[in-house]
């Protein structure tokens, strides 16, 4: 039993670590770390860093892009990446529409659509959900109807993340409403300029448009844009969803907004001194701060127990982790919140003119309530907490 | 007087198995693996031999794929002088153990070969008698009570309906029954002892044996859940259903 | 980076998880333990002296078998498992680690290898009344005479101190009464005149003891690491037994865990097995997240406690203390609930559990004491 990582795996994490913090333009940092917008094009700018490197889809096959390294390696490398708060690679590209291609899809496919994806040369977003099919995915109802070399697509998706950006949108479909539900679901691959789709956003509870409705009205998908068989999607997105799942905790993400709150505690004035010399507030920030801990050697133990069968499928196991770590990004955001105090009331829309001053005299205040709205979603996507603990009960415990 | 017992690693008895979803064995992945009981017993009785003065040196001999390696470190905790690793994936059935077992006689040249009567896994329980007959040995199966003698040995049966001695001449085969010892657990000196013992590693085609099997599964199941039991209320009751529901008074 | 066990260790484990097994197999078994005189089986404690466990900790230069903590967290593991109240912690893991420290080469050639065959029994004589969980708030005086030294005070809570032979003791030689300087730890012979015990029986089936010392004479022999200078190891020595007893909760846990989870497929309500119903699997759930994240703290306790740097090994036994005693308190709570009535009672073997990880909770620095020594530091994470 030895927690320390070896030579070569601390050289590993020096490289990657500094690649981060030199290579990744600052200001888009900042941005991850304060918990501000995005634009398309950091996102485009940062991975296209990673992927001149050769790091945007380590985790793909060696012959698409990815890298051979050890499931620790990978594990380090997410850790640095989200503590450099560098944007993670665009999730659906990367962990979610690329691994399937590259595991089910055609040659042809693979070659056509493998390095655009790596490179954000097309943004990709997800159509899984239906506004009558959410944690029971399988229920989807959007139709694709084979007319001759095409698939005839009717429907509607919604909750599709960043879809106002997207040049393409993987979905699933139903393809055969006679058979099992699961049965009859087949995974598409759709360009968003084809005429009929409509994309109408949606704005959440942080006042920020990220996510949207996408309405299908007879599109027309060529045959050769579905991904492996017909009627065995269900297969693919249980795939996918399992990747989504790794690397889930976010344990960096975690730490380095902790360690972020940590700062700002201390600029915070407090009666003769800042809110850091609160006994209360510092008990709560470290009582996270142990249970991040714990997490850490859990997900350690999962990794290590990875590198030891040789086997990257994900186990049960890692629903602990997306539990554990979803509740803890959103515990680190209440810390946020409660650090910003009364301050966090302000947005910073100013109204009217004025000297351009940050509201409160705080640079960081009005970030602090969106980042705390937002992250209500994580203990919902990805398969919500209660399914997960679905899965625990009866993988595990076998109830 | 040299001895030989033979260790078997299986899936652990308090382990509740699952069938693999294809139907073509039990799922092993992930699975605590421990020595055969019936093996561990073999032991006991081959380290109590020693600790007699009956036996000099005691060879532990196992095969199956390198964490098999840990079965025989076991047995060296218990008490084995030295180890041998006779090393294969590969599914090897009790003939072809047997014969490998006999290649490993033929070299060591034991006086005495102990192993358990059958293994927990596939309860085949032939090993034993198979070794016997190809090593043309005398041999005392389900021993519940052993005596060593000068050039031979008391084997205490466990029979239907009760006990039976049989004499055989040495070298000859024993495997014993669950009621012969009860296993001692290694100690910690022992434990420290044991990683300085010595495990030599051979192979099935080093010995030149086919392992190929012979046998083919068709179909692996699990048992039937049990029924729900009932409550009698009286003991007249309870007979009155054992007469006429069981039919067994 | 690696979770295993060495094979040695494997096979210590599988000699102790089994004798546990076959001893601590009913709750009838432990209570029979528990009525004999000296509140544990002794027979089991021969055994363990059999296996060698009680020299696990030592060097083998003092007759011992070299282990270190994950060795330690093995059999205390077992032992949490089983419910175990032979005083392993107090005379192996917290006595033994006094003389392993602290002691001379006489202390330790006249003592370890009494301990290692089951002949001697130690106790930590430290805690007082005014104290509560600061280890430096010592009020116990010892005073230099011609003839040695003379302990003077009171001391409480004294684990398994009725069964002791030899008390490690701490006292006040200089200093301030909660100054970390001026304490000096002395090995005492339990029967040395002027000292008197009052046992009482614990929550958990265990004993403590209430110690007086007036005018209790001791030679300068008994000294126990150097003079004002014994803080250091009791903060070091208690962290190895935290490690030790998160040990012990883990299997205890996991027993828990695994009898409710049981119950739940067994018991049957309104036609069907409860495990059926999903605000019951839900909470199994969280009680197995409440386990593996204690789990993990055990580990990382066992592995930081050698460690060299003693901020990041005090930060990391408070971190572990809190995460076990946070999950003992869930998983036991839980499991009460889960099983309904029949957790609510002495006859079943879940109710002992839950005593025992309560008390757990509370042995050396509950989770406001440890949250707040974490805290003081500044966390575990460094300010950005």
């Amino acid at each position: 039993m030895d927690l320390r990582f070896t030579e070569e795996e601390n050289a590993f994490r020096d490289e990657v670590r500094s690649f981060f913090r030199t290579e990744i333009p600052a200001e888009i940092r900042r941005k991850v770390s304060e918990g501000r917008r995005l634009s398309r094009e950091d996102y485009v700018i940062s991975q296209r860093i990673l992927n001149a490197r050769d790091w945007a889809v380590p985790h793909w096959p060696l012959e698409w892009g990815g890298q051979p390294w050890t499931p620790i390696q990978r594990y380090i490398f997410t850790e640095e990446l989200l503590q450099a708060a560098v944007p993670l690679p665009l999730q659906f590209n990367c962990y979610m529409v690329g691994p399937v291609i590259a595991a089910f899809g055609s040659e042809e496919q693979k070659k056509r659509f493998l390095p655009r994806i790596a490179n954000l040369d097309d943004w990709w977003c997800q159509g899984f959900s239906e506004p009558g099919a959410g944690s029971d995915l399988a229920s989807l109802k959007t139709r694709a109807l084979r007319e001759g070399d095409f698939y005839v697509v009717d429907g509607q998706k919604t909750w599709t993340t960043l879809g106002q950006y997207a040049d393409w949108i993987f979905c699933l479909v139903r393809t055969d409403p006679t058979v099992k539900k699961q049965a009859g679901i087949s995974f598409l691959l759709i360009d968003m300029k084809t005429p009929g789709i409509t994309v109408r956003p949606i704005i959440t509870i942080d006042g920020r448009h990220e996510v949207n409705e996408i309405f299908f009205d007879n599109v027309r998908v060529p045959i050769e844009n579905l991904v492996g068989e017909e009627n065995k999607g269900w297969d693919y997105a249980k795939f996918l969803l399992a990747n989504e799942r790794t690397g889930i905790a976010r344990i960096g993400l975690s730490k380095e907004r902790i360690a972020r709150i940590k700062r700002l505690a201390k600029e915070v004035p407090v009666g003769t001194g800042t809110l850091w010399d609160n006994r209360d507030f510092r008990a709560r920030v470290a009582s996270v701060e142990i249970e991040l801990k714990a997490l850490e050697i859990t997900q350690m133990r999962v990794v290590a127990t990875q590198s030891k069968t040789g086997s990257s499928k994900p186990d049960p196991a890692s629903s602990i982790l997306k539990i554990k770590g979803s509740e803890l990004q959103q515990t680190t955001t209440e810390l946020l919140l409660e650090a910003a105090g009364p301050y966090a009331l302000l947005t910073g829309d100013q109204i009217g003119a004025g000297p351009n001053e940050p509201p409160g005299g705080f640079d960081w205040v009005d970030a602090a309530a969106p980042t705390y709205f937002n992250n209500r979603k994580v203990t919902i996507y990805g398969g919500s907490n209660e399914i997960q603990r679905n899965v625990i009960a009866r993988a595990i415990l076998g109830l | 007087m040299k001895l030989l017992v033979c260790v078997k690693r299986v899936v652990d008895f308090n382990v509740k198995i699952r069938v693999k979803p294809d139907g073509s064995g039990v799922e092993l992945a992930n699975i605590k693996m421990s020595m055969n009981p019936f093996d561990e017993i073999a032991v006991e009785e081959a380290v109590r031999l020693k600790e007699q003065g009956k036996v000099t040196e005691i060879v532990a001999v196992s095969i199956g794929p390198q964490q098999a390696g840990e079965t025989i470190r076991t047995a060296l905790a218990m008490g084995a002088d030295r180890g041998i690793l006779v090393k294969t994936d590969a599914t090897v059935e009790p003939l072809a153990v047997a014969k490998i077992l006999a290649k490993v006689v033929e070299q060591e040249k034991p006086d005495l070969v102990i192993m358990g009567k059958q293994a927990i896994d596939d309860d085949a329980n032939q090993t034993g008698q198979m070794l016997a007959a190809l090593l043309g040995w005398p041999q005392g199966t389900f021993a519940f009570k052993v005596a060593v003698g000068e050039g031979s040995i008391d084997v205490t049966r466990e029979v239907d309906g009760g006990l039976q001695t049989v004499g055989l001449k040495l070298p000859a085969i024993v495997t014993t029954d669950l009621r012969l010892n009860e296993p001692r657990y290694a100690s910690l000196p022992n434990i420290m002892k044991a990683k300085k013992k010595p495990l030599d590693e051979t192979s099935p085609e080093t010995l030149g044996i086919d392992v190929s099997p012979r046998l083919k599964v068709i179909k692996t199941v699990e048992p039937g859940g049990r029924k729900a039991g009932v409550k009698v209320g009286s003991v007249a009751e309870l007979v009155q259903k054992l007469k006429v529901e069981a039919g067994v008074l | 980076m690696n979770f295993d066990l060495t094979p040695e260790q494997m096979l210590l484990k599988d000699s102790i998880d089994r004798l546990i097994a076959s001893r601590y197999s009913s709750l009838e078994k432990r209570e029979a333990y528990r009525k004999e005189p000296l509140g544990f089986s002794e027979a089991i404690w021969a055994q363990f002296a059999e296996l060698g466990l009680l020299g696990l900790p030592f060097s083998e230069e003092d007759g011992g078998f070299g282990g270190g903590p994950v060795e330690t967290m093995v059999v205390m593991e077992a032992l949490g498992r089983g419910l175990s109240l032979e005083p392993y912690l107090t005379t192996v893991v917290l006595g033994g680690g006094f003389l392993r420290h602290a002691g001379s080469a006489e202390q330790k050639a006249a003592y370890i290898p009494e301990i290692v065959v089951g002949n001697l029994k130690l106790a930590l004589a430290q805690t007082e009344r005014q104290a509560r969980y600061d280890l430096a708030d010592i009020a116990t005086t010892a005073e230099k005479t011609d003839r040695g030294y003379v302990i003077d005070g009171q001391k409480s809570l004294v684990l398994a101190g009725d069964s002791a032979d030899l008390f490690v003791v701490s006292a006040r030689t200089s200093g301030e009464q909660r100054s970390q300087y001026g304490v000096t730890l002395f090995l005492v012979d339990a029967n040395t005149p002027g000292i008197s015990r009052r046992t009482y029986s614990t929550q958990d089936g265990g004993r403590a003891t209430e110690i007086e010392f007036s005018g209790t004479i001791v030679s300068t022999d008994a000294i126990l690491g150097p003079v004002d200078g014994g803080y250091p190891f009791l903060e070091h020595v208690i962290g190895e037994t935290i490690a030790a007893l998160s040990a012990e909760a883990v299997g205890a846990m996991e027993s828990l865990h695994q009898l409710t989870v049981e119950y739940l497929k067994t018991r049957k309500q309104f036609g069907v097995s409860i495990g059926s119903f999903q605000t019951l699997q839900h909470r199994a759930v969280d009680m197995l997240m409440a386990l593996e994240q204690a789990r993990s703290m055990e580990m990382y306790a066992a592995m930081m406690v050698g460690s060299d740097n003693a901020d990041e090994r005090r930060s990391a036994i408070s971190a572990a203390k809190v995460q076990i005693n946070r999950s003992a308190r869930f998983v036991g709570q839980e499991a009460v609930q889960l099983h309904g009535g029949i957790g609510m009672t002495m006859e079943y073997i879940g109710a002992h559990y839950f005593k025992r990880l309560t008390m757990i909770e509370s042995l050396f620095g509950d989770t406001a004491h440890h949250l707040h020594q974490v805290a003081r530091v500044g966390g575990l994470v460094a300010a950005a």
